[in-house]
Protein backbone atom coordinates (compact mmCIF):
# COMPACT_ATOMS: atom_id res chain seq x y z
CA UNK A 1 0.00 0.00 0.00
CA UNK A 2 1.66 3.33 -1.25
CA UNK A 3 0.80 6.92 -0.54
CA UNK A 4 -1.53 7.07 -3.78
CA UNK A 5 -3.81 4.50 -1.87
CA UNK A 6 -5.09 6.95 0.75
CA UNK A 7 -8.64 6.18 -0.70
CA UNK A 8 -8.07 2.46 -0.53
CA UNK A 9 -7.17 2.72 3.22
CA UNK A 10 -10.31 4.79 3.89
CA UNK A 11 -12.61 2.67 1.64
CA UNK A 12 -11.62 -0.63 3.86
CA UNK A 13 -11.55 0.69 7.50
CA UNK A 14 -14.69 2.48 6.99
CA UNK A 15 -17.63 -0.37 7.63
CA UNK A 16 -15.92 -1.38 10.35
CA UNK A 17 -14.93 1.91 11.96
CA UNK A 18 -18.49 3.25 11.70
CA UNK A 19 -20.20 0.23 13.00
CA UNK A 20 -18.08 0.27 16.23
CA UNK A 21 -18.46 3.50 16.40
CA UNK A 22 -22.15 3.79 15.55
CA UNK A 23 -23.13 0.74 17.96
CA UNK A 24 -20.34 0.50 20.77
CA UNK A 25 -18.75 4.40 21.14
CA UNK A 26 -22.12 6.36 20.62
CA UNK A 27 -24.26 3.95 22.95
CA UNK A 28 -21.61 4.03 25.59
CA UNK A 29 -22.68 8.17 25.88
CA UNK A 30 -26.14 7.64 25.70
CA UNK A 31 -25.96 5.46 28.80
CA UNK A 32 -23.54 7.94 30.73
CA UNK A 33 -26.26 10.82 29.67
CA UNK A 34 -29.21 8.35 30.19
CA UNK A 35 -27.36 7.80 34.04
CA UNK A 36 -28.54 11.62 34.91
CA UNK A 37 -32.46 11.14 33.61
CA UNK A 38 -35.44 10.14 35.36
CA UNK A 39 -37.58 7.54 33.85
CA UNK A 40 -40.08 4.63 35.38
CA UNK A 41 -42.42 2.74 34.21
CA UNK A 42 -45.31 5.29 35.33
CA UNK A 43 -43.33 8.35 34.47
CA UNK A 44 -42.06 6.80 30.96
CA UNK A 45 -41.13 10.36 29.92
CA UNK A 46 -37.27 11.26 30.86
CA UNK A 47 -36.60 13.91 32.76
CA UNK A 48 -33.33 15.62 33.66
CA UNK A 49 -32.37 15.27 37.30
CA UNK A 50 -28.58 15.72 37.85
CA UNK A 51 -27.47 13.21 39.74
CA UNK A 52 -30.22 12.82 41.46
CA UNK A 53 -29.72 9.34 40.62
CA UNK A 54 -26.52 8.04 41.48
CA UNK A 55 -27.69 9.78 44.77
CA UNK A 56 -30.77 7.06 45.18
CA UNK A 57 -28.88 4.34 43.95
CA UNK A 58 -25.56 4.85 45.99
CA UNK A 59 -27.40 4.92 48.99
CA UNK A 60 -29.83 1.80 48.88
CA UNK A 61 -28.19 -1.12 50.46
CA UNK A 62 -28.82 -2.88 47.31
CA UNK A 63 -26.15 -1.13 45.27
CA UNK A 64 -23.77 -2.38 48.30
CA UNK A 65 -24.88 -5.99 47.83
CA UNK A 66 -24.59 -6.02 44.09
CA UNK A 67 -20.76 -4.02 44.35
CA UNK A 68 -20.03 -7.31 47.04
CA UNK A 69 -21.42 -9.95 44.59
CA UNK A 70 -19.50 -8.94 41.40
CA UNK A 71 -16.20 -8.83 43.19
CA UNK A 72 -17.33 -12.46 44.80
CA UNK A 73 -18.16 -13.64 41.23
CA UNK A 74 -15.11 -11.69 39.64
CA UNK A 75 -12.58 -12.93 42.00
CA UNK A 76 -13.73 -16.59 43.02
CA UNK A 77 -14.65 -17.26 38.93
CA UNK A 78 -11.06 -15.67 37.43
CA UNK A 79 -9.00 -17.00 40.18
CA UNK A 80 -10.28 -20.52 39.87
CA UNK A 81 -10.27 -20.74 35.99
CA UNK A 82 -6.83 -19.44 35.94
CA UNK A 83 -5.19 -21.54 38.68
CA UNK A 84 -7.44 -24.39 37.00
CA UNK A 85 -6.35 -23.52 33.23
CA UNK A 86 -2.31 -22.90 34.46
CA UNK A 87 -2.57 -26.52 35.68
CA UNK A 88 -4.17 -28.61 33.17
CA UNK A 89 -2.18 -26.59 30.81
CA UNK A 90 1.01 -27.68 32.67
CA UNK A 91 -0.83 -31.02 32.24
CA UNK A 92 -1.10 -31.24 28.61
CA UNK A 93 1.99 -30.25 27.92
CA UNK A 94 3.58 -33.48 29.21
CA UNK A 95 3.88 -35.31 25.91
CA UNK A 96 1.60 -37.85 27.44
CA UNK A 97 -0.35 -40.16 25.74
CA UNK A 98 -3.62 -39.52 24.62
CA UNK A 99 -2.39 -35.64 24.96
CA UNK A 100 -3.38 -34.65 21.21
CA UNK A 101 -7.12 -35.73 21.54
CA UNK A 102 -7.15 -34.26 25.35
CA UNK A 103 -6.28 -30.56 23.98
CA UNK A 104 -8.97 -30.81 21.63
CA UNK A 105 -12.10 -32.22 23.89
CA UNK A 106 -11.13 -29.65 26.83
CA UNK A 107 -11.62 -26.70 24.89
CA UNK A 108 -15.17 -28.34 24.84
CA UNK A 109 -17.28 -26.58 27.81
CA UNK A 110 -15.90 -23.26 25.94
CA UNK A 111 -17.30 -23.99 22.69
CA UNK A 112 -20.69 -25.49 24.55
CA UNK A 113 -23.81 -22.43 24.29
CA UNK A 114 -23.89 -20.59 27.16
CA UNK A 115 -27.51 -21.17 27.75
CA UNK A 116 -26.87 -24.62 27.70
CA UNK A 117 -24.23 -24.75 29.99
CA UNK A 118 -26.21 -22.97 32.45
CA UNK A 119 -29.20 -25.61 31.46
CA UNK A 120 -26.86 -28.80 32.37
CA UNK A 121 -25.40 -27.08 35.51
CA UNK A 122 -29.26 -26.15 36.72
CA UNK A 123 -30.08 -29.37 36.12
CA UNK A 124 -27.05 -31.02 38.20
CA UNK A 125 -27.86 -28.96 40.85
CA UNK A 126 -31.49 -29.36 41.20
CA UNK A 127 -32.32 -30.74 44.97
CA UNK A 128 -34.51 -34.06 43.91
CA UNK A 129 -33.19 -34.98 40.33
CA UNK A 130 -29.61 -33.63 39.78
CA UNK A 131 -26.49 -35.18 40.07
CA UNK A 132 -24.60 -33.86 42.52
CA UNK A 133 -27.33 -34.15 45.11
CA UNK A 134 -27.29 -37.78 43.91
CA UNK A 135 -23.86 -38.46 44.40
CA UNK A 136 -23.43 -36.58 48.33
CA UNK A 137 -26.59 -38.83 49.28
CA UNK A 138 -25.30 -42.16 47.87
CA UNK A 139 -22.00 -41.03 49.81
CA UNK A 140 -23.52 -40.61 52.64
CA UNK A 141 -22.57 -36.97 53.10
CA UNK A 142 -26.03 -35.79 53.42
CA UNK A 143 -29.42 -37.30 54.23
CA UNK A 144 -31.56 -35.01 51.44
CA UNK A 145 -28.90 -33.26 49.70
CA UNK A 146 -28.86 -29.08 49.64
CA UNK A 147 -30.96 -26.90 47.32
CA UNK A 148 -27.28 -25.41 45.89
CA UNK A 149 -29.20 -22.72 43.96
CA UNK A 150 -32.24 -21.71 45.56
CA UNK A 151 -30.12 -21.16 49.23
CA UNK A 152 -28.61 -17.66 49.45
CA UNK A 153 -25.36 -19.57 51.22
CA UNK A 154 -24.15 -21.76 48.65
CA UNK A 155 -26.24 -19.90 45.41
CA UNK A 156 -23.19 -17.85 44.21
CA UNK A 157 -20.45 -20.48 45.17
CA UNK A 158 -22.33 -23.00 42.80
CA UNK A 159 -22.80 -20.10 40.10
CA UNK A 160 -18.97 -19.24 40.20
CA UNK A 161 -18.31 -23.29 39.87
CA UNK A 162 -20.40 -23.95 36.94
CA UNK A 163 -18.81 -20.88 35.19
CA UNK A 164 -15.16 -21.90 35.74
CA UNK A 165 -16.37 -25.18 34.49
CA UNK A 166 -17.12 -23.35 31.36
CA UNK A 167 -14.79 -20.87 31.27
CA UNK A 168 -11.31 -22.58 32.56
CA UNK A 169 -10.39 -24.03 28.65
CA UNK A 170 -10.01 -20.91 27.35
CA UNK A 171 -7.35 -20.16 29.98
CA UNK A 172 -5.91 -23.42 29.32
CA UNK A 173 -5.66 -22.47 25.79
CA UNK A 174 -3.79 -19.53 26.20
CA UNK A 175 -1.33 -20.97 28.52
CA UNK A 176 -0.97 -23.60 26.70
CA UNK A 177 0.27 -21.22 23.89
CA UNK A 178 2.57 -19.53 26.46
CA UNK A 179 4.28 -22.90 27.82
CA UNK A 180 4.88 -23.84 24.36
CA UNK A 181 7.10 -20.88 23.78
CA UNK A 182 8.96 -21.65 26.86
CA UNK A 183 13.08 -21.48 26.09
CA UNK A 184 13.55 -25.30 25.60
CA UNK A 185 17.33 -24.92 25.49
CA UNK A 186 17.00 -23.02 29.52
CA UNK A 187 14.81 -25.49 30.54
CA UNK A 188 17.35 -28.18 29.34
CA UNK A 189 20.63 -26.47 30.84
CA UNK A 190 18.61 -26.47 34.26
CA UNK A 191 18.15 -29.92 33.92
CA UNK A 192 21.67 -30.38 33.31
CA UNK A 193 22.37 -28.38 36.46
CA UNK A 194 20.39 -30.93 38.47
CA UNK A 195 17.16 -28.49 38.79
CA UNK A 196 14.24 -30.20 39.80
CA UNK A 197 10.94 -29.89 38.45
CA UNK A 198 9.34 -27.21 41.10
CA UNK A 199 12.42 -25.03 40.43
CA UNK A 200 12.43 -25.33 36.77
CA UNK A 201 8.63 -23.98 36.98
CA UNK A 202 9.79 -21.67 39.76
CA UNK A 203 12.70 -19.71 38.35
CA UNK A 204 12.08 -20.32 34.04
CA UNK A 205 8.53 -21.29 33.40
CA UNK A 206 6.86 -18.56 35.22
CA UNK A 207 9.09 -16.11 34.52
CA UNK A 208 8.63 -16.48 31.19
CA UNK A 209 4.76 -16.67 31.19
CA UNK A 210 4.22 -13.63 33.25
CA UNK A 211 3.17 -11.58 30.66
CA UNK A 212 0.79 -13.80 28.94
CA UNK A 213 -0.72 -14.61 32.73
CA UNK A 214 -1.07 -11.11 33.28
CA UNK A 215 -3.15 -10.18 30.66
CA UNK A 216 -5.01 -13.40 30.50
CA UNK A 217 -5.63 -12.14 34.11
CA UNK A 218 -6.94 -8.61 33.33
CA UNK A 219 -8.64 -10.10 29.93
CA UNK A 220 -10.40 -12.74 31.98
CA UNK A 221 -11.74 -10.35 34.84
CA UNK A 222 -13.22 -7.88 32.28
CA UNK A 223 -15.05 -10.65 30.45
CA UNK A 224 -16.20 -12.79 34.27
CA UNK A 225 -17.31 -9.08 35.37
CA UNK A 226 -19.40 -8.84 32.04
CA UNK A 227 -20.90 -12.17 31.94
CA UNK A 228 -24.19 -12.48 31.59
CA UNK A 229 -25.88 -15.72 30.76
CA UNK A 230 -24.68 -18.22 33.11
CA UNK A 231 -26.08 -16.32 35.97
CA UNK A 232 -29.54 -15.25 34.20
CA UNK A 233 -30.09 -18.74 33.24
CA UNK A 234 -29.24 -20.57 36.60
CA UNK A 235 -31.09 -17.75 39.44
CA UNK A 236 -31.91 -14.89 37.53
CA UNK A 237 -29.85 -13.00 40.20
CA UNK A 238 -32.26 -14.80 43.10
CA UNK A 239 -32.59 -15.66 45.85
CA UNK A 240 -33.20 -12.23 47.13
CA UNK A 241 -30.23 -11.17 44.96
CA UNK A 242 -27.78 -13.70 46.35
CA UNK A 243 -26.62 -13.50 42.87
CA UNK A 244 -27.63 -10.66 41.16
CA UNK A 245 -23.85 -8.89 39.09
CA UNK A 246 -24.01 -6.20 37.34
CA UNK A 247 -25.18 -7.27 34.42
CA UNK A 248 -28.23 -9.01 35.59
CA UNK A 249 -29.17 -6.05 37.50
CA UNK A 250 -29.04 -3.52 34.75
CA UNK A 251 -31.06 -6.33 32.56
CA UNK A 252 -33.63 -6.44 35.55
CA UNK A 253 -33.88 -2.74 35.85
CA UNK A 254 -34.33 -1.83 31.84
CA UNK A 255 -35.90 -4.24 30.67
CA UNK A 256 -38.00 -5.80 33.33
CA UNK A 257 -38.78 -2.99 35.54
CA UNK A 258 -38.74 0.16 33.02
CA UNK A 259 -36.11 1.84 35.02
CA UNK A 260 -33.78 2.89 32.32
CA UNK A 261 -32.24 5.93 34.55
CA UNK A 262 -30.99 3.31 37.46
CA UNK A 263 -30.15 0.76 34.70
CA UNK A 264 -27.84 4.04 33.14
CA UNK A 265 -26.11 4.64 36.62
CA UNK A 266 -24.94 0.50 36.95
CA UNK A 267 -23.87 0.96 33.52
CA UNK A 268 -22.07 3.45 34.27
CA UNK A 269 -20.88 2.24 36.88
CA UNK A 270 -19.59 -0.80 35.21
CA UNK A 271 -18.07 1.41 32.36
CA UNK A 272 -15.68 3.03 35.55
CA UNK A 273 -14.57 -0.67 36.22
CA UNK A 274 -13.91 -1.21 32.62
CA UNK A 275 -12.01 2.17 32.23
CA UNK A 276 -9.70 1.26 35.09
CA UNK A 277 -9.20 -2.65 34.16
CA UNK A 278 -8.52 -1.33 30.49
CA UNK A 279 -5.22 1.24 32.51
CA UNK A 280 -4.35 -2.00 34.36
CA UNK A 281 -3.64 -3.74 31.13
CA UNK A 282 -1.58 -0.50 29.39
CA UNK A 283 0.19 -0.56 32.53
CA UNK A 284 1.19 -4.22 32.89
CA UNK A 285 1.91 -4.11 29.15
CA UNK A 286 4.12 -1.01 28.97
CA UNK A 287 5.74 -2.55 32.16
CA UNK A 288 6.58 -5.82 30.67
CA UNK A 289 7.82 -4.67 26.89
CA UNK A 290 11.63 -3.99 27.92
CA UNK A 291 11.95 -7.86 28.95
CA UNK A 292 10.95 -8.35 25.71
CA UNK A 293 12.86 -6.11 24.08
CA UNK A 294 15.73 -7.67 25.87
CA UNK A 295 14.76 -11.75 25.03
CA UNK B 1 11.53 -32.64 30.82
CA UNK B 2 10.90 -35.35 28.95
CA UNK B 3 12.56 -37.85 31.36
CA UNK B 4 9.64 -39.16 33.35
CA UNK B 5 9.88 -41.98 35.65
CA UNK B 6 6.93 -44.45 35.18
CA UNK B 7 6.02 -43.52 38.72
CA UNK B 8 5.52 -39.87 37.71
CA UNK B 9 4.18 -40.75 34.34
CA UNK B 10 1.32 -42.83 35.64
CA UNK B 11 0.50 -40.16 38.33
CA UNK B 12 0.05 -37.21 35.30
CA UNK B 13 -1.75 -40.17 33.12
CA UNK B 14 -4.42 -40.24 36.66
CA UNK B 15 -4.37 -36.23 36.62
CA UNK B 16 -5.14 -36.65 33.25
CA UNK B 17 -8.05 -38.68 33.59
CA UNK B 18 -8.99 -36.59 36.02
CA UNK B 19 -9.28 -33.65 33.94
CA UNK B 20 -11.30 -35.79 31.20
CA UNK B 21 -13.82 -36.89 33.75
CA UNK B 22 -14.43 -32.83 35.12
CA UNK B 23 -14.60 -31.81 31.50
CA UNK B 24 -16.89 -34.36 29.93
CA UNK B 25 -19.40 -35.31 32.97
CA UNK B 26 -21.43 -33.03 32.04
CA UNK B 27 -21.67 -33.21 28.49
CA UNK B 28 -22.02 -37.27 29.48
CA UNK B 29 -24.91 -36.60 32.00
CA UNK B 30 -27.00 -34.59 29.41
CA UNK B 31 -26.28 -37.42 26.57
CA UNK B 32 -27.49 -39.49 29.14
CA UNK B 33 -30.53 -38.11 30.49
CA UNK B 34 -31.59 -37.15 26.91
CA UNK B 35 -31.85 -40.94 26.02
CA UNK B 36 -33.59 -41.39 29.19
CA UNK B 37 -37.39 -42.73 28.72
CA UNK B 38 -39.59 -40.53 30.54
CA UNK B 39 -40.81 -43.33 32.18
CA UNK B 40 -37.69 -44.40 33.89
CA UNK B 41 -37.49 -42.19 37.07
CA UNK B 42 -34.32 -40.42 38.77
CA UNK B 43 -32.79 -42.91 40.71
CA UNK B 44 -30.52 -42.69 43.88
CA UNK B 45 -27.46 -43.63 43.23
CA UNK B 46 -28.19 -42.20 39.79
CA UNK B 47 -27.87 -44.22 37.03
CA UNK B 48 -25.34 -42.80 34.56
CA UNK B 49 -26.72 -44.62 31.44
CA UNK B 50 -30.59 -45.56 31.15
CA UNK B 51 -31.54 -48.92 31.21
CA UNK B 52 -33.63 -48.24 27.91
CA UNK B 53 -32.25 -45.53 25.48
CA UNK B 54 -34.56 -44.18 23.61
CA UNK B 55 -34.55 -41.32 20.80
CA UNK B 56 -37.97 -40.23 22.03
CA UNK B 57 -36.91 -37.53 23.60
CA UNK B 58 -34.99 -35.74 20.55
CA UNK B 59 -38.27 -36.64 18.64
CA UNK B 60 -40.55 -34.73 21.05
CA UNK B 61 -37.92 -32.04 21.07
CA UNK B 62 -37.35 -31.25 17.52
CA UNK B 63 -41.08 -29.83 17.31
CA UNK B 64 -42.09 -26.73 15.08
CA UNK B 65 -40.68 -24.19 17.28
CA UNK B 66 -37.65 -25.42 17.74
CA UNK B 67 -36.90 -25.41 14.21
CA UNK B 68 -38.19 -21.94 13.58
CA UNK B 69 -35.61 -21.24 16.29
CA UNK B 70 -33.34 -23.53 14.45
CA UNK B 71 -33.54 -21.60 11.51
CA UNK B 72 -33.25 -18.19 12.49
CA UNK B 73 -29.70 -18.82 14.34
CA UNK B 74 -28.36 -20.78 10.75
CA UNK B 75 -29.79 -17.64 9.10
CA UNK B 76 -28.51 -15.03 11.93
CA UNK B 77 -25.19 -16.94 12.55
CA UNK B 78 -23.99 -17.50 8.80
CA UNK B 79 -24.85 -14.06 8.24
CA UNK B 80 -22.78 -12.54 10.79
CA UNK B 81 -20.17 -15.32 10.32
CA UNK B 82 -19.81 -14.14 6.62
CA UNK B 83 -20.05 -10.08 7.13
CA UNK B 84 -18.02 -9.91 10.06
CA UNK B 85 -14.96 -12.13 8.29
CA UNK B 86 -14.88 -9.61 5.30
CA UNK B 87 -15.38 -6.34 7.08
CA UNK B 88 -12.80 -8.08 9.74
CA UNK B 89 -10.12 -8.66 6.48
CA UNK B 90 -10.16 -5.31 5.04
CA UNK B 91 -9.65 -3.83 8.24
CA UNK B 92 -7.10 -5.60 9.37
CA UNK B 93 -5.11 -5.66 6.38
CA UNK B 94 -4.73 -1.62 6.46
CA UNK B 95 -3.85 -1.75 10.04
CA UNK B 96 -1.09 -3.87 9.04
CA UNK B 97 -0.22 -2.03 6.12
CA UNK B 98 -1.23 1.51 6.14
CA UNK B 99 2.05 3.66 7.82
CA UNK B 100 -0.56 6.33 9.05
CA UNK B 101 -0.40 7.46 12.65
CA UNK B 102 -4.13 8.23 12.68
CA UNK B 103 -4.67 4.70 11.69
CA UNK B 104 -2.77 3.01 14.51
CA UNK B 105 -4.58 5.17 16.79
CA UNK B 106 -8.20 3.66 15.07
CA UNK B 107 -6.91 0.59 15.60
CA UNK B 108 -6.37 0.69 19.05
CA UNK B 109 -9.74 1.99 19.30
CA UNK B 110 -11.58 -0.87 17.60
CA UNK B 111 -9.94 -3.41 19.31
CA UNK B 112 -10.56 -1.80 22.71
CA UNK B 113 -13.95 -2.06 22.06
CA UNK B 114 -14.02 -5.76 22.38
CA UNK B 115 -14.01 -5.37 26.24
CA UNK B 116 -16.77 -3.47 26.15
CA UNK B 117 -19.79 -4.79 28.69
CA UNK B 118 -22.54 -5.49 26.65
CA UNK B 119 -25.09 -5.11 29.08
CA UNK B 120 -23.86 -1.78 29.96
CA UNK B 121 -24.63 -0.27 26.03
CA UNK B 122 -27.78 -2.51 25.33
CA UNK B 123 -29.88 -0.04 26.73
CA UNK B 124 -29.21 2.44 23.94
CA UNK B 125 -28.72 0.29 21.34
CA UNK B 126 -32.54 -0.82 21.77
CA UNK B 127 -33.41 2.55 21.71
CA UNK B 128 -31.70 2.78 18.03
CA UNK B 129 -32.84 -0.42 17.15
CA UNK B 130 -36.65 0.63 17.97
CA UNK B 131 -36.74 4.12 16.48
CA UNK B 132 -35.26 2.38 13.32
CA UNK B 133 -37.92 -0.38 13.56
CA UNK B 134 -35.53 -3.26 13.04
CA UNK B 135 -36.79 -4.83 16.18
CA UNK B 136 -37.73 -8.12 15.94
CA UNK B 137 -35.91 -8.67 12.67
CA UNK B 138 -32.63 -10.48 11.47
CA UNK B 139 -30.90 -7.28 10.48
CA UNK B 140 -31.00 -5.97 13.94
CA UNK B 141 -29.40 -9.04 15.33
CA UNK B 142 -26.99 -9.09 12.66
CA UNK B 143 -26.16 -5.87 12.92
CA UNK B 144 -25.19 -6.22 16.59
CA UNK B 145 -23.65 -9.44 16.25
CA UNK B 146 -21.49 -8.05 13.50
CA UNK B 147 -20.25 -4.97 15.86
CA UNK B 148 -19.70 -7.41 18.65
CA UNK B 149 -17.22 -9.73 16.93
CA UNK B 150 -15.68 -7.44 14.54
CA UNK B 151 -12.89 -5.89 16.84
CA UNK B 152 -11.97 -9.83 18.46
CA UNK B 153 -12.06 -10.87 14.89
CA UNK B 154 -9.77 -7.90 13.31
CA UNK B 155 -7.61 -8.86 16.25
CA UNK B 156 -7.11 -12.41 14.87
CA UNK B 157 -7.17 -11.16 11.04
CA UNK B 158 -4.30 -8.90 12.20
CA UNK B 159 -2.23 -11.79 13.70
CA UNK B 160 -2.03 -13.57 10.64
CA UNK B 161 -1.82 -10.61 8.46
CA UNK B 162 0.85 -9.54 10.30
CA UNK B 163 3.08 -12.44 9.51
CA UNK B 164 2.52 -12.19 5.88
CA UNK B 165 5.64 -10.60 3.68
CA UNK B 166 4.84 -7.54 2.19
CA UNK B 167 7.13 -8.05 -0.52
CA UNK B 168 4.97 -10.31 -2.33
CA UNK B 169 2.80 -7.72 -2.97
CA UNK B 170 5.44 -4.90 -3.28
CA UNK B 171 7.02 -7.69 -5.74
CA UNK B 172 3.21 -7.77 -7.54
CA UNK B 173 3.17 -3.56 -7.76
CA UNK B 174 6.26 -3.97 -9.61
CA UNK B 175 4.67 -6.14 -12.04
CA UNK B 176 2.06 -3.73 -12.55
CA UNK B 177 -1.00 -4.90 -10.18
CA UNK B 178 -2.81 -2.21 -8.42
CA UNK B 179 -3.66 -2.43 -4.62
CA UNK B 180 -7.02 -3.84 -5.29
CA UNK B 181 -5.56 -6.40 -7.47
CA UNK B 182 -2.53 -7.17 -4.72
CA UNK B 183 -4.84 -7.66 -2.19
CA UNK B 184 -7.43 -10.49 -3.96
CA UNK B 185 -4.78 -12.03 -5.77
CA UNK B 186 -2.05 -12.46 -3.16
CA UNK B 187 -3.37 -11.65 -0.03
CA UNK B 188 -6.43 -13.19 -0.05
CA UNK B 189 -5.57 -16.61 -1.45
CA UNK B 190 -2.74 -16.85 1.95
CA UNK B 191 -4.60 -15.46 4.41
CA UNK B 192 -7.39 -19.08 4.20
CA UNK B 193 -6.17 -19.92 7.74
CA UNK B 194 -6.84 -17.01 9.41
CA UNK B 195 -10.35 -16.29 7.85
CA UNK B 196 -11.27 -20.34 8.66
CA UNK B 197 -9.85 -19.58 12.33
CA UNK B 198 -11.99 -15.96 12.47
CA UNK B 199 -14.82 -17.94 10.60
CA UNK B 200 -15.18 -20.64 13.42
CA UNK B 201 -14.75 -17.85 16.70
CA UNK B 202 -17.20 -15.67 14.93
CA UNK B 203 -19.68 -19.08 14.76
CA UNK B 204 -18.81 -20.22 18.42
CA UNK B 205 -19.46 -16.57 19.70
CA UNK B 206 -22.71 -15.68 18.16
CA UNK B 207 -24.25 -19.13 17.75
CA UNK B 208 -24.77 -18.68 21.76
CA UNK B 209 -25.38 -14.90 21.98
CA UNK B 210 -28.75 -14.29 24.55
CA UNK B 211 -28.24 -10.82 25.96
CA UNK B 212 -28.95 -9.43 22.38
CA UNK B 213 -31.31 -11.73 21.43
CA UNK B 214 -33.36 -11.94 24.50
CA UNK B 215 -33.70 -8.02 24.40
CA UNK B 216 -34.27 -7.52 20.32
CA UNK B 217 -36.68 -9.96 19.92
CA UNK B 218 -39.95 -10.55 21.52
CA UNK B 219 -42.10 -12.37 18.70
CA UNK B 220 -41.78 -16.35 19.14
CA UNK B 221 -41.25 -16.43 15.22
CA UNK B 222 -37.78 -14.01 15.23
CA UNK B 223 -36.27 -16.22 18.88
CA UNK B 224 -33.07 -17.59 18.40
CA UNK B 225 -31.95 -21.05 19.77
CA UNK B 226 -30.56 -19.48 23.24
CA UNK B 227 -33.46 -17.59 23.57
CA UNK B 228 -36.10 -20.15 22.61
CA UNK B 229 -34.12 -23.04 25.53
CA UNK B 230 -34.39 -19.89 28.52
CA UNK B 231 -38.27 -20.43 27.20
CA UNK B 232 -37.94 -23.92 27.03
CA UNK B 233 -36.99 -24.28 30.80
CA UNK B 234 -40.13 -22.78 32.05
CA UNK B 235 -42.32 -24.25 29.63
CA UNK B 236 -40.76 -27.67 30.10
CA UNK B 237 -41.49 -27.80 33.45
CA UNK B 238 -39.03 -31.18 35.04
CA UNK B 239 -39.24 -33.10 31.46
CA UNK B 240 -35.54 -32.87 31.59
CA UNK B 241 -35.67 -35.58 29.40
CA UNK B 242 -36.30 -33.26 26.22
CA UNK B 243 -34.63 -30.19 27.69
CA UNK B 244 -31.31 -32.05 27.41
CA UNK B 245 -32.38 -33.66 23.93
CA UNK B 246 -32.70 -30.05 22.84
CA UNK B 247 -29.38 -29.35 24.62
CA UNK B 248 -27.65 -31.73 22.62
CA UNK B 249 -29.31 -30.39 19.12
CA UNK B 250 -27.92 -26.74 19.72
CA UNK B 251 -24.64 -28.03 20.81
CA UNK B 252 -23.69 -30.30 17.93
CA UNK B 253 -23.51 -28.22 15.10
CA UNK B 254 -21.06 -25.78 16.64
CA UNK B 255 -19.11 -28.77 18.43
CA UNK B 256 -19.02 -30.64 14.97
CA UNK B 257 -17.33 -27.05 13.32
CA UNK B 258 -14.83 -26.89 15.92
CA UNK B 259 -13.91 -30.12 16.16
CA UNK B 260 -13.34 -30.32 12.51
CA UNK B 261 -11.21 -27.45 12.26
CA UNK B 262 -10.01 -27.14 15.94
CA UNK B 263 -6.39 -27.46 15.01
CA UNK B 264 -6.86 -24.26 13.00
CA UNK B 265 -9.13 -22.94 15.04
CA UNK B 266 -6.64 -22.98 18.30
CA UNK B 267 -3.96 -21.55 16.10
CA UNK B 268 -5.67 -18.43 15.08
CA UNK B 269 -6.84 -17.96 18.36
CA UNK B 270 -3.60 -18.30 20.24
CA UNK B 271 -1.62 -16.38 16.77
CA UNK B 272 -3.00 -12.96 18.36
CA UNK B 273 -1.93 -14.02 21.61
CA UNK B 274 1.61 -14.43 21.28
CA UNK B 275 2.65 -12.36 18.49
CA UNK B 276 0.25 -9.80 20.01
Amino acid sequence: MTKNDRWLVWLFLAPAVVLVAVLMYYPMLGTVIESFYSTSFINPDPKFVGLEVYRRIFSQQEFGQIVVNSLLWTMGVVLLQNVLGFFSALLLNQHLPGQGLMRALVLLPWVLPGVVAAIIWRFMYDPQLGLINSFLISLGVSDTGMAWLADTDTAMLSAIVAAVWKGFPFSTVVFLAALQNVDEEQVEAAIIDGAGPLRRLVDIVLPSIREVAMINLVLTTILTFNYFDMIWVLTRGGPQNATHIFPTKIYDLGFGQFRFGDAAVYGVFSILVLVLLIALYFAIQRSSRPRVARA
Amino acid sequence: MRRQTPRTRFALMGLQTGLAVIVLLPFFWMISVSLKPASEPFAIPARLWPEDPTLANYISAFRPEFQVYFLNSVVVSLSTVAITVTLALLAAYVFTRAQMRIVGIIMLLVILAQMFPASAIIIPIYRMMRAADLLNTYASLILAYVTITLPVAIWMMRGFLARLPVTLEEAAAMDGAGPLRAFFEIVLPLCRPGIVATAVFVLIVTWQEFLFALSFTSTRDMRTLPVGMNDFIGQYGIRYGELMASSVLISLPVIAVFLFLQRQFVAGLTAGAVKG
